[in-house]
């Protein structure tokens, strides 16, 4: 059945994304929907709710400003919030309603810039694309703001894109990716979104390289890379074997995936559920030091570019049933074990999938021995 | 590149003037694209030979998928303008409004203005600014300019006037401005007086005076355009004078 999810649990949404993308950033990030649901995004999705603070709000329209399209009230209270809480930037959030009555989030954005003198920046999210579209969308957007003028280029500098809780949790893996690069003699220059300042942004084009780590990351380093002829390349360091391939791949400072392409089914032969570079990167570092081929299903978006011979886009929760008749095991999140009775299933959790309730099982691989015991 | 969006009451004429509009275009030697923003989808029919395009929100609903080509949802007419309709849900149901913005969103994934490089995009949008999605064709980076049709009568004038006000509502958000008024006549009374002091009051310039022409009848029953017709009619040279002045402008 088409667009069902039955057995499973569904993605984040493409407007958390947004909101964990820009969380550390010093903006007020304001989702304009009706109050309620969108509480999944703090109780849910972000981890850093309870011990960081940060400006996101939702404007809670009513059904009556909904029939009327009343921007006005909306617009005032962006203005008073903002003129109090004096914050770096205005993120305008879309979601369903917004998105039915058409409303203009980037003519919003630059009447509220006009009367707070604040950049503000509206966001075309709609609540029913995955979170990596949101990421994307405001990584990108935030760069092309921000990082404008060309720095002398610093060999050596590396900027990672695309971290967020939402593929990386808060477990230390992003801390992790940074130590990797400094003990083997890189600069970590902007960690693009967490630990990340607006100040750090504005510095990126010092970087030598980027190291793109999922796919949220990705429009940004384009955008680098037209922009400033940034290369970047694609990988998650896990594991001992695919690290040292991956370190390689940067030092030879040019724009490429940190893995290979083709891949040969093995007698044991599994399957990976979750976001393209995190996953593809988990697969190759257990391929590396496993006599085992490990497919990557991939439910959020068709990333052709970054597939390798085997993996897969699979849109539907019938297509993840499909694919995993032929596997002997599956590596997914643990809600996603209600699809996998009759195999054998190793749990790992994502944020993005179940979110906060098994962060504490989730364990932190960067640069980790995954030989199987 | 020139946009212009073409509002005005329903029936008064945004078809005929926005299709005439595009032949003469054409007939200068330009590259025009013409959208039809109406769930009705007959703003291209008389470019067409009165065979239709498939409108966007009908391919969707069909295909239960969106296009992946320009090719699936346009058509080239008569001098080569391209047709595309927005259409919309099934009467009754939906919103067609939703449907204007997702089928513009649409043609910008498809790199539309950048494959087809056109001169002139002509936007034809239903009787009046009702919703969010009626206004997005004169949203920033769409139509820059907006003509208003009109004839004398009181209806349409009054048409007229919520359009215009709902484009100066939008004054602070950078849309489109109004160029000007079109007069479409229908014979009645001080028909130029009346338009013409609408006009005046609001600081705004009649730019075409088109007159009530069987010609226009007898074309359209052949799924035409006065224009491909015969362009040498006195109508014809109206639409052709009108296309030179906004080029020129």
């Amino acid at each position: 059945m088409r667009q069902v999810v039955g057995l499973t649990s569904t993605y984040s949404s493409d407007e958390f994304g947004v909101c964990s993308a820009l969380y550390e950033l010093g903006g007020m990030v304001v989702m304009h929907d009706a109050s309620g649901c969108n509480s999944t995004y703090t109780t849910h999705d972000e981890p850093r709710w309870y011990d960081q603070d940060s400006m996101i709000f939702i404007s809670a329209i009513s059904e009556m400003e909904a029939i009327m399209g009343d921007d006005d009230k909306f617009i005032e209270d962006l203005v008073q919030t903002a003129n109090e809480l004096k914050p770096r930037f205005i993120a305008l959030v879309g979601a369903p309603i917004p998105y039915m009555m058409g409303t203009d989030f980037d003519a919003i954005a630059q009447i509220v810039e006009e009367r707070t003198g604040i950049p503000s920046f509206g966001f075309m999210t709609n609540g029913m694309q995955y979170y990596p579209n949101g990421i994307s969308m405001a990584m990108e957007r935030i760069v092309d703001f921000y990082c404008t003028e060309k720095k002398e280029t610093q060999q050596n500098t590396v900027n990672i894109l695309g971290a967020t809780p939402l593929d990386f949790s808060i477990n230390g893996s992003v801390e992790s990716i940074q130590e990797w690069l400094k003990s083997n003699g890189y600069t970590v220059n902007c960690t693009l979104a967490m630990n990340c300042s607006l100040e750090d942004i504005q510095n990126m084009s010092k970087a030598s390289i980027n190291l793109v780590v999922s796919t949220g990351g990705l429009k940004a380093a384009k955008l680098l890379e037209s922009r400033f002829g940034i290369p970047y390349v694609v990988g998650v360091p896990y594991g001992k074997k695919f690290a040292s391939k991956l370190l390689e791949k940067l030092k030879l400072k040019k724009t490429s995936l940190g893995w290979d392409r083709k891949q040969v089914k093995k007698e044991k032969h599994l399957a990976l559920i979750g976001e393209a570079v995190t996953s593809i990167s988990l697969a190759c570092a257990m391929e590396e030091e496993n006599d085992v081929s490990v497919i990557v299903l991939d439910p959020l978006n068709e990333n052709n570019e970054l597939y390798r011979t085997l993996d897969v886009y699979v849109p539907e929760e019938d297509d993840v049933m499909e694919q995993i008749k032929s596997v002997d095991g599956i590596i997914a999140d643990p809600l996603y074990k209600a699809l996998c009775s009759n195999k054998e299933f190793y749990p790992y959790a994502h944020v993005a999938f179940s979110g906060r309730i098994f962060e504490k099982d989730l364990p932190n691989l960067i640069n980790t021995e995954m030989k199987r015991k | 590149m020139l946009k212009l969006a073409i509002y005005g009451k329903g029936g008064i004429g945004k078809s005929t003037t926005t299709a005439n509009l595009a032949a003469a275009f054409s007939k200068l030697g330009k590259k025009v694209i013409q959208i039809g923003c109406d769930p009705k989808a007959d703003s291209t029919m008389n470019l067409l030979g009165g065979t239709p395009v498939q409108p966007v929100m009908n391919y969707i609903r069909e295909k239960d998928e969106e296009p992946e080509t320009i090719e699936d949802i346009a058509k080239v007419g008569y001098g080569n303008v391209l047709c595309i309709e927005t259409g919309g849900p099934t009467p009754g149901l939906g919103c067609a409004g939703r449907g204007i913005i997702t089928t513009f969103s649409l043609l910008e994934d498809l790199e539309l203005f950048e494959n087809y490089q056109p001169d002139v995009v002509l936007y034809d949008v239903l009787g009046d600014v009702v919703c969010g999605g009626f206004a997005a064709p004169i949203r920033e980076g769409y139509a820059e300019h907006v003509l208003i049709v009109t004839s004398g009568e009181k209806m349409a004038l009054y048409a007229a006037n919520n359009i215009y006000s709902a484009v100066q509502n939008f004054e602070d958000r950078g849309y489109a401005s109004v160029k000007g008024i079109v007069l479409n006549r229908r014979n009645v009374e001080n028909e130029y007086e009346k338009v013409s002091n609408f006009a005046k009051e609001r600081n705004l310039e009649i730019i075409a005076d088109i007159p009530r022409s069987n010609d226009i009848t007898h074309y359209e029953d052949q799924g035409m355009t006065v224009i491909q017709g015969d362009a040498s009619l006195p109508i014809s040279q109206v639409y052709l004078d009108l296309a030179k002045k906004l080029l020129e402008e």
